[in-house]
């Protein structure tokens, strides 16, 4: 039976932010093990004597199958079946080539980045199918804020995957009573989903420092949606995608927190502060900073039309003020008159 | 050679001409196994024999082939009947055994080893004996015809390691004797051969492939029970150890492109095959092969098909009034004649992922690391076939194959003249599309030598660039000859077996008797990003677009 072959497994979470706990937590109840990797030896300590990751995730006790390390060798040494990778998107390809020994082949990963590699735009999936040798890949993507999920709200995501084996393992393992699994096998589409939004979220931000209400919101999403799907659809995903969790429900539940950083970095910039100022005085590293450049650059190369990138990307340089950027976008001049 | 003991000239495929009953039985048995168990034998019964009596109706068998299509209608009819009838009359199973005896026999091969020596000595010579031409020596001539490339002595040790599954470009009906022939050159053992059923309706050549460990492919076959079978001959001969080769691009390329699309039905078996072999420890390679011609035989009529199919109402088509017989017998003699010759490259070999192979047989890695097939083939715990599984990673192979069928394409001097030149007049009539292009009239194709010659060392720099990062091959024509001298020789042998001139030079200027020729023999070097409209970051990772105008880009 299916479920007794993965009771019996072990799985390894490499990162042990606030996503990759969570993650290991939910999945730490159909396995045998789980092993949370993670740099810092003083966390290490605390999370196997205290049963919590005060750092990223206080408030929740982890179940007693959970352990962490910061060796390697100890991760791998229980030959996990399963490697959730959690680790931020700027380190994928150093981190994938100094672990690529680790690995025999037999894993099935499901990474949890949303971000791309910038220099290539290649997503990453894609880096990891280059560096580990492994084939079986899937991204876990959709609207899932860890700090939501971990007091036990409701929610749901999207797992994506060439192979079904991999979306299959994904509901049988990631499924709770209060998270619920599904399927997709667009994982270019979810990957740059996840990634595009984060544009989305400072743009929402810059928004609402402006104080606009609804209207401009849903302008906001939906044309947002748009724009994101248009430049997917060139690297080989799906529009269709963008309607879903991974999509618009991801936009939903990022541009509207106040926790996400993206949101956090646009509600300054709207209300009038440089982006050098944002981050001196706060120190935040939003990942949609680093897109957005990314992304509007190659746009600008290529001559397509993403109108609310554009307005973004001169945001963060400082040469218009929020408020023009919306002007300019209502005003922009339109490729096609269809939605 | 003649050290060689039986099972080294003869190979794995000696197996067929020994066992093959066994062989025929064990794919009889397996495809029934697997289809008595579907529930609902009858629609697949219905199905086929709605196909198999369309494609009847629209068989035109010669004298040859009459006895088969009076069989097949023979055999279907009696299903017919079978089918009319309940299924407490005459049992489906019984109509599906019918079925899976008649298609078993029609594909299987057979090997003589006699047959084989003799083709192998005569081959040379039978060119001379065509033509009976003077001033041509008997002797290996046939030999130096082919330019055999890239890292034989490591197949030959791979084919000793496991089974290799060649897999081929397809431009011409020559391939098959080009293969083979390559394969003997490479000093490997015969392997088997799939082969079109079109090439069956030829007596001597049906004599010749039956004993030559040919299995017919018949493309006009689209029932899955048909597919079922050909499948299971394909997996169960590779998993017993024998060599093969199949074109995985079906039919011969119309458009003269390299392929950009498979058809991954049989090279699926490829990886069923490797999982079962797994057992016992051995590995199925997969090896891309390509083949450079400065002329194609029935360019003309491919090109024809492929624009008419593209262009539809658009093409206007011009006829050809040259006997295939005369065609045939100026194309040997182009190729015997001087310097002619076809350049053929065994590709880098792969395994079933499409991952390269050490010299050892050992799957390679990123970073140093080794890929166990076991563990890539291991579900839930267990080394087995996973249908959802296989088919993603044969999509892989698919694509990887194709990359190959670029990166390690011999670029010849006639590509590179019928490219520039084509793509050079190109500029002149920016608005066109290719289908208004091809009406050009005979002045207005003409270019000054001066602007072709230009073009011709623009598009050089291009390719030399695209050797450098290992994205194709260049001729050692290309490679050591100064610019006129491999133009002239371009321009000579580009599309010569035709009776139109591809690239004619005349008081400095370059102009071309047929402009759908040139566009056939241009097509060699589209999906390399070099053509007008091309996207070179995308177009060389996802070649065998067309562009706004409908060119290949």
């Amino acid at each position: 039976m299916k479920k007794d072959f993965w009771s019996e497994q072990s799985v390894l979470v490499l990162g042990g932010g606030a996503w990759g706990t969570v993650l290991a937590q939910l999945v730490s109840a159909h396995v045998r093990q789980v092993t949370i990797w993670m740099r810092d030896e003083d966390l290490v300590r605390s999370v196997n004597a205290t049963r919590t990751n005060e750092d990223y995730a206080s408030g929740l006790t982890l179940e007693k199958n959970i352990k962490a390390t910061h060796e390697l060798d100890q991760a791998f040494q229980e030959n996990p079946l399963i490697v959730l990778w959690a680790l931020p998107s700027k380190i994928t390809r150093e981190k994938a080539c100094e672990l690529s020994a680790h690995f025999s082949g037999r894993e099935l990963i499901f990474h949890a980045t949303k971000g791309i590699e910038l220099e290539s735009l290649k997503t990453t999936s894609e880096v990891l199918l280059e560096e580990l040798p492994c084939r079986r890949v899937g991204v876990i993507s959709g609207p899932n804020l860890a700090d939501e999920i971990k007091q036990g709200q409701p929610a749901a995501t999207v797992i994506a995957s060439d192979f079904r084996e991999v979306i299959q393992a994904g509901i049988d393992l990631f499924s709770s009573p209060r998270f619920r699994v599904y399927g997709s096998k667009d994982v270019v589409g979810v990957e740059w989903a996840g990634a595009l939004k984060n544009i989305m979220a400072i743009a929402s931000g810059a928004l609402d420092g402006l104080q606009m209400g609804w209207n401009a919101r849903a302008y906001l999403y939906t044309r947002g949606i748009a724009e994101m799907s248009r430049f997917a659809e060139i690297f080989g995903g799906k529009r269709e995608t963008f309607m879903g969790l991974s999509g618009f429900g991801d936009v939903i539940a990022t541009c509207s927190s106040a926790s996400s950083r993206n949101y956090q970095v646009g509600k300054l910039l709207g209300q009038g502060q440089t982006l050098e100022a944002i981050l001196e005085s706060t120190g935040i590293t939003a990942e949609g900073v680093r897109t957005t450049r990314a992304v509007a650059a190659y746009a600008r190369r290529q001559e397509l039309h993403m109108p609310i990138t554009f307005g973004v990307d001169a945001l963060l340089d400082g040469k218009v003020t929020a408020a023009q950027a919306l002007q300019a976008l209502v005003q922009s001049p339109s490729s096609s008159i269809w939605e | 050679m003649s050290t060689d003991t039986i099972d080294d000239r003869y190979g794995p495929l000696l197996t067929l001409s020994e066992r093959r009953p066994e062989v025929v039985d064990s794919v009889y048995l397996q495809t029934l196994k697997e289809l008595e168990s579907i529930e609902l034998l009858e629609p697949l019964l219905e199905e086929a024999l709605y196909q198999e009596r369309l494609r009847l109706r629209r068989m035109r068998p010669n004298l040859f082939t009459w006895p088969r299509k009076r069989r097949d209608q023979q055999l279907w009819s009696q299903i017919q009947k079978g089918l009319l009838r309940s299924k407490a009359e005459v049992s489906r199973s019984e109509l599906l055994k019918k079925i899976l005896a008649h298609y078993t026999e029609e594909i299987a091969g057979s090997f003589e080893s006699k047959v084989y020596d003799f083709v192998i000595q005569s081959l040379p010579y039978g060119f001379n004996a065509f033509l009976n031409a003077p001033g041509i020596r008997l002797g290996k001539k046939l030999d130096s015809k082919i330019k055999l490339l890239g890292p034989i002595e490591r197949l030959q040790k791979l084919s000793k390691q496991g089974t290799i599954l060649m897999v081929p470009t397809h431009l011409s009906n020559i391939d098959s004797i080009v293969v083979g022939y390559s394969i003997f050159l490479a000093g490997l053992p015969p392997f088997s051969y799939g082969a079109g059923l079109n090439l069956f309706s030829n007596p001597v050549l049906s004599f010749f492939m039956n004993r030559l460990g040919a299995y017919t492919v018949d493309r006009a076959k689209q029932n899955s029970i048909y597919k079922r079978v050909l499948k299971n001959y394909s997996y169960l001969t590779l998993q017993k150890g024998i060599h093969s080769v199949f074109f995985p691009g079906g039919g011969r390329g119309r458009s003269g492109a390299v392929e950009s699309r498979l058809k991954l039905g049989l090279l699926g078996t490829a990886i069923d095959a490797q999982v079962q072999l797994l057992s016992q420890n051995k590995r199925v390679f997969i090896v891309p092969m390509t083949m450079s011609y400065p002329f194609v035989l029935e360019a003309r009529s491919l090109i024809d098909d492929y624009l008419n199919e593209a262009g539809r109402y658009r093409y206007l088509p011009v006829d050809s009034s040259v006997l295939p017989a005369v065609k045939t017998l100026h194309f040997l003699w182009r190729l015997l004649k001087e310097e002619s010759h076809l350049t053929v490259r065994i590709g880098e070999p792969m395994d079933v992922f499409g991952n390269s192979v050490d010299e050892e047989g050992q799957s390679l890695g990123p970073n140093g690391t080794l890929i166990q097939p076991r563990e890539w083939l291991t579900s839930l715990g267990e080394v087995q076939a996973s249908p959802d599984r296989d088919r993603v990673y044969t999509h892989e192979l698919g694509k990887k194959i194709v990359a190959r069928f670029h990166s390690e394409n011999t670029v010849i001097p006639s590509f590179v003249v019928a490219f520039s030149y084509f793509e050079e007049l190109r500029k002149q009539y920016p608005g066109l599309d290719l289908f208004h292009f091809l009406r050009l009239s005979v002045e207005q194709r003409s270019l000054p030598y001066d602007r072709f010659r230009q073009s011709c060392g623009r598009v050089y720099d291009r390719l030399k660039d695209l050797e450098s990062r290992r994205c194709l091959h260049l001729s050692d024509e290309l490679k050591y000859l100064d610019l006129n001298d491999w133009i002239r020789l371009g321009v000579e042998r580009c599309g010569a077996v035709h009776s139109d001139r591809v690239i004619r030079l005349e008081d400095e200027t370059v102009s071309t008797d047929d402009l759908t020729l040139l566009y056939y023999y241009r097509n060699r070097l589209s999906g390399y990003g070099l053509s007008l409209h091309a996207d070179p970051e995308i177009d060389l990772r996802k070649p065998g677009r067309t562009d706004e105008k409908g060119f290949l880009v």
